[in-house]
């Protein structure tokens, strides 16, 4: 241990001394090791190692330039010379340290240029664009379930596309997989015929295929390299052909399981882990001036973890003269918490509309709830361009009902939550299969949104709501 | 410029001379005989010691005078005194008599030390 320790001192002497004196200083250090025992002996001995460093390495430096090398042949024949301060070259070590380091820098800088998506700067401002964000804990059930509603034959989603399913316009940042002809074609080709199987608009489905083709055969497709990229043109593509948000081409890195029973244990904790610190996303409960009551709700999120929430802000906006329902920031959730909020709003069971799935118990409204007086107050539904899904089947539906004002934009228009359909490794299709009969007799919002009854600015919604429920007030 | 290195003589490597002014050691033993001679004093470390014995060798004031058969694992290079070594051991040590006998004079020694 001490001698190796020395050995790595006697390092710091130039080469030309450890050369000639280095073993000699070892032996006379294993000497003195050998002659002084006891902690004190060996205490001076370091010292005096220690000292001898200090005052003998310098010298041996100042030594050196008296090695310097000339090239006197050179200088002599015009070309130009070079003295050189130490004659020998750099160690081994240096060298491999040197390639090494440099190997270890490009490894870097490579892998940093092939993940900007992962990149937190980069995610970050993806998800401030206006479009549906992919990381909102709501759209994770609402797909789960859509997928899960609807098992014939269908694939469930795949846990990591739940939380990650990419909208056309993020999926882009995922990280780009080359693509060539062959897995175009492949995924073409699986998306028609998918398409032809299960989507409910067959004039839609045919008009597709049309396209796909001919933009395949026109070639298209082939500068695209990009797998994310591709998915995001396709999605495009469909949405735009049927007027279908609902349809999407997913691109997962991950690769997409064959089957996968049920929903995966990991999602549904994280879920519920972000219920949880997001209050349920029930961002805002309070009475404004003139008791109003106002209620910021950014999802409608899964009763069997919310309920008690839900309930608890309905109760304290019991007393309200009128209620305002912002759903400027709301991207959808369970159609059951749809119908338990909207519960509070008569004194009888009302159908809720849904275009995603059948009638079922939950299709209706629990009115009247016992104690509640808010079943023929004002109310009045804050909407954006963002809106959607789960929220827009709200709004929807008060509107139809002639039981809420709706103020701000018209919706985003994404009325079915498609069923997914694995393509291989890495391509997916999702497509709706079932669009039930609508009880107002016309179109739903799929494609167009809901229109509000006060067109403005998502911004100026929420100060024309409250003037509006003023008035009602006095 | 050989005189300008051991001009003055630095004090490890007088020692090193007188050490090596009774017989041929190395590189252990001067150390040594160095400590017994100062009294323990001075204990040459490692890269003084050779250091010294490095300049020693290039202005040819000491010689190598092979390898010691003590053990055939730890063979040692032994070192002698050269007649150079010696004078100029010599005139250091005049030196040194110089600089005592005007300590001496001025009364810098208590009783009759020395």
């Amino acid at each position: 241990m001490s001698e190796k320790l020395y050995t790595l001192l006697l390092r710091l002497y130039p080469a030309a001394f450890r050369r000639e004196y280095g073993d000699a200083a070892l032996q006379l250090f294993r000497d003195r090791l050998h002659d002084e025992r006891g902690f004190l002996p060996r205490l001076r001995l370091w010292l005096d190692l220690l000292v001898d460093l200090g005052l003998s390495i310098p010298p041996e430096y100042r030594r050196a330039p008296s090695t310097l090398v000339p090239a006197p042949l050179q200088a002599k024949s015009g070309l130009p010379s070079f003295n050189l301060l130490e004659s020998e070259l750099p160690r081994p070590g240096t060298f491999l340290f040197g390639t090494i380091f440099a190997l270890a820098s490009l490894g870097v800088l490579g892998f940093v240029l092939n993940h900007p998506g992962e990149t937190n700067l980069f995610r970050r401002s993806s998800s401030q664009t206006p479009a549906r964000s992919s990381a909102s804990p709501t759209s994770a059930p609402q797909l789960s379930k859509d997928a899960g509603a609807q098992s014939s034959g269908s694939t469930p989603a795949h846990p990591d596309q739940q939380s990650s399913v990419p909208p056309p316009a993020t999926s882009v940042a995922q990280q780009a997989q080359e693509l060539d002809n062959k897995e175009r074609h492949l995924v073409i080709d699986a998306v028609i015929t998918n398409l032809t199987q299960h989507y409910i608009d067959p004039d839609a489905t045919k008009k597709i295929s049309g396209l796909l083709s001919t933009h395949e055969k026109n070639g298209d497709y082939n500068p695209i390299t990009s797998s994310s990229a591709f998915a995001g043109l396709l999605s495009k593509q469909l949405q735009d052909a049927a007027q279908d948000p609902h349809l999407m081409v997913i691109y997962s890195r991950q690769p997409i399981p064959n089957r996968l029973p049920g929903p995966p244990p990991g999602a549904l904790d994280q879920y519920r882990a972000a219920m949880e610190q997001q209050n349920c996303t029930f961002e805002r409960i309070e009475i404004l001036p003139h008791n109003i009551g106002y209620l910021k709700l950014n999802s409608f999120p899964d009763p069997g973890l919310c309920r008690a929430t839900a309930v608890a802000a309905m109760e304290r906006l019991n007393h309200a003269g009128a209620i305002i329902f912002d759903l400027r920031d709301n991207r959808g959730g369970y159609p059951e918490m749809v119908s338990l909020i909207a519960s509070y709003l008569f004194d009888h069971p009302v159908y809720m509309f849904n275009p995603r799935e059948g009638v079922t118990a939950q299709s209706w409204t629990q009115s009247p709830v016992p104690g509640n007086t808010l079943a023929h107050k004002p109310v009045y539904v804050l909407t954006s361009a963002a809106t959607i899904s789960a929220a827009e089947q709200f709004s929807y539906n008060l509107k139809m009902l002639r039981r809420a004002t709706l103020v701000g934009e018209t919706t985003q228009g994404g009325a079915h939550a498609g069923v997914f359909h694995r393509i291989d490794d890495h391509f997916a299709v999702a497509s709706p299969e079932v669009r039930p009969v609508n009880p107002y007799g016309k179109a739903d919002w799929e494609g167009t949104g809901v229109e509000p009854d006060v067109k403005l600015k998502e911004a100026d919604a929420l100060q024309a709501a409250m003037k509006l429920a003023e008035k009602t007030q006095h | 410029m050989p005189k300008r290195k051991l001009d003055p003589l630095p004090s490890a490597a007088f020692q090193i001379i007188l050490a090596l002014s009774i017989e041929d050691l190395h590189g252990y033993a001067i150390m040594r005989q160095v400590e017994e001679q100062t009294g323990g004093r001075v204990r040459l470390g490692p890269g003084t010691l050779y250091s010294s014995i490095q300049t020693l060798l290039e202005e040819k004031l000491i010689q190598e005078v092979g390898l010691s058969e003590d053990t055939p694992s730890e063979r040692r290079r032994y070192y002698r005194l050269t007649s150079a070594g010696r004078k100029v051991a010599r005139s250091e040590a005049d030196r040194m008599a110089d600089v005592l006998r005007v300590a001496r004079a001025r009364k810098i020694f208590r009783g009759d030390y020395v």
